[in-house]
């Protein structure tokens, strides 16, 4: 166990050293920076060049990125091309708008998977399971954007229930506005957790110890809660981690949609603007914020079913 | 349940079976002919007023005929998606194949866990920092989004083709003296299909969705592409003005998607009955 959680733990640190030098990487090959998308039309050549200068770019990339990284490691994400203020503060400003969207959407998406997936597996192939996952498997092949333009067509133009955007809106007053958001993100997220807990749920009610159980005497409800959902919800839980990345990509077209000053808001910003500084903090904090779900997700999934071997 | 009925309800299954998949084909099929047969189709597209009812289906928000438009958007919206899901398998398959053949552990491990390491890198952020450097190149999202799919795509042949290797019959053909290149095309090949067919349903969904979602966002194709999903976005104040401008390619899409799920769902009981009826 204690073994198991260090070597997976020494895997997060490899895979943070490389991850560190990919964010880099990919976002230098971003060809065109800063200086000459923002000046050309009012500087001269000359004028760019010491901007450059001035902004570091004109350094070698391996010489950009030791001194990036030292100073990562010291905490300083570096200062924005565009707005001159320090990245962290983008990070800070913009982590809460979307850590509510997450965190909101997932108290309401876990709770509700796990309890369809157990509802489906318990009933294998019958009516309510075959319902059910009919219902999960179209819902889940509708792309977040074309629900969101419907939702916000139905609910916010034509009648007028909720707001579209959250322009000039505050969160703290009006709740209202994270409704449709919510409900964007729900839906796949729903649908493909709740297929992987019913598959673990099938595959435990059909394993060996379960029909010893059963022999025994053990109640229904005891049998459900102490043998099968340990075992069923380890896929699920390494669904979790893997629905981060669909949710992070909901998220980013949902803060695109009703115009939320997100994370993802800031990264497009980022990215548009070619300020570079800026995108290299946010998709640190981000692949460092997968990361991590994915290491918790390996160490919760070994402590639910501990296996004898190691990783792989 | 006696004899008769069991033979019954089981041809009766059969039928569902039946129709479930051919109603699965028609959808994928649908999207798919349009998008290869609409641009050779000789349809006049004229232009109007924006968001009027002129035309089979009206215009949009720039006043274009939205049929006109159907036709030649899905060429960019399923064959980015369709290419990327290809190259992701030929990479992919191929890693995968390699590491769970090769009797060097060092191999195996040497290709298997640099993608490892891959893994909890956000897809859709790789995918929108390539195609904003890349000015919206159809030819970097689509290996872009293959990059993000090979790791997955390694690992699931591998784990499918370590398997079958390890199974009586590869033994068997060993002692036969059959080549190695026979065992591993002839046999372990053909058994990783199963999975992979089953797998490959949804991972086309999952590309559409990515490719789609890139170009949603503006970060892709030119907003005034008549690709399916730049439609959608560009029109989206619309819907209720012209519905169809937003409907039409957001229909087409989904048509698309489900049918590949379906197939998929499909897939994945045949071959799992597959294996336990081997068992």
């Amino acid at each position: 166990m204690r073994s198991y959680a260090a070597q997976r733990a020494g895997l997060a640190i490899v895979q943070l050293a490389v991850l560190s030098v990919l964010v880099f990487v990919l976002t230098s090959l971003l060809p065109g920076d800063a200086a000459d998308l923002r000046f050309t039309e009012t500087l001269t050549p000359s004028q760019v060049a010491a901007l450059r200068a001035e902004l570091g770019l004109d350094q070698p990339p391996v010489e950009r990125f030791v001194h990036w990284l030292g100073n990562v490691v010291t905490g300083d994400l570096g200062t924005s091309l565009i707005s001159g203020g320090p990245v962290a503060d983008i990070v800070r400003n913009s982590i809460g708008a979307t850590l509510v969207l997450t965190l909101a959407t997932l108290a309401i998406v876990v709770p509700l998977a796990v309890a369809l997936g157990i509802v489906m597996g318990t009933r294998e192939n019958g009516r309510v399971d075959r319902t059910i996952t009919s219902i999960t498997l179209a819902l889940s092949a509708i792309p977040d954007f074309v629900i969101a333009v419907v939702l916000v067509a139905v609910f916010s133009l034509k009648l007028g229930w909720l707001p579209a955007t959250w322009i000039g809106g505050n969160l703290l007053s009006s709740p209202a506005l994270l409704i449709l958001p919510i409900a964007v993100l729900f839906g796949r997220t729903v649908c493909l957790l709740s297929r992987q807990v019913r598959a673990g749920t099938v595959a435990a009610l059909n394993a060996e110890y379960v029909t010893q159980a059963r022999r025994l005497g053990v109640p229904r409800r005891q049998l459900l809660l102490r043998h099968v959902l340990p075992n069923a919800a380890v896929p699920g839980v390494q669904e979790l981690a893997r629905t981060g990345d669909t949710l992070l990509g909901g998220v980013l077209v949902v803060e695109a949609i009703f115009a939320i000053p997100g994370f993802a808001t800031a990264l497009v910003d980022g990215v548009e603007t070619r300020d570079i500084p800026t995108v290299q903090g946010l998709t640190l904090v981000l692949a460092i914020a997968a990361l991590l779900i994915n290491l918790a997700a390996d160490l919760v999934c070994n402590r639910l079913v501990p296996r004898t071997e190691a990783l792989r | 349940m006696n004899v008769r009925e069991g033979v019954a309800s089981s041809r009766r299954l059969r039928m569902r079976r039946g129709a479930a998949v051919g109603v699965s084909v028609g959808l994928v099929a649908v999207p798919l002919v349009v998008a290869v047969l609409g641009p050779f189709l000789p349809y006049d597209a004229r232009p109007g007023l924006p968001y009027s009812s002129e035309g089979v289906l009206g215009t949009d928000g720039l006043g274009r005929d939205v049929l006109g438009l159907l036709l030649v958007g899905g060429r960019s919206a399923l064959g980015m998606a369709i290419g990327a899901v290809v190259l992701a398998y030929v990479v992919g398959g191929l890693i995968g194949l390699t590491a769970a053949s090769t009797r060097h552990r060092w191999l195996d491990e040497g290709m298997m866990r640099p993608l490892d390491v891959l893994l909890p890198l956000p897809s859709l952020l790789v995918i929108s920092v390539v195609a904003v450097g890349w000015r919206a190149s159809a030819l970097a999202i689509t290996v872009a989004v293959a990059m993000v799919n090979v790791p997955t795509v390694a690992r699931l042949v591998r784990a499918a083709a370590l398997d079958a290797a390890s199974g009586p019959v590869v033994e068997a053909l060993r002692m036969q003296r059959e080549s190695w290149l026979t065992i591993q095309l002839g046999y372990v090949g053909r058994s990783v299909l199963g999975p992979v067919a089953a797998d490959l349903g949804t991972r086309i969904t999952l590309a559409v969705f990515l490719v789609a979602s890139v170009n949603f966002l503006g970060l892709g194709l030119s907003p005034t592409a008549p690709d399916w999903a730049v439609s959608v976005s560009r029109n989206r104040e619309g819907l209720l003005l012209q519905p169809w401008s937003v409907l039409a390619p957001a229909l087409l899409l989904v048509s698309f998607t489900l049918g590949f799920n379906l197939l998929a769902d499909r897939l994945v009981h045949r071959s799992r009955r597959l294996v336990e009826s081997a068992r």
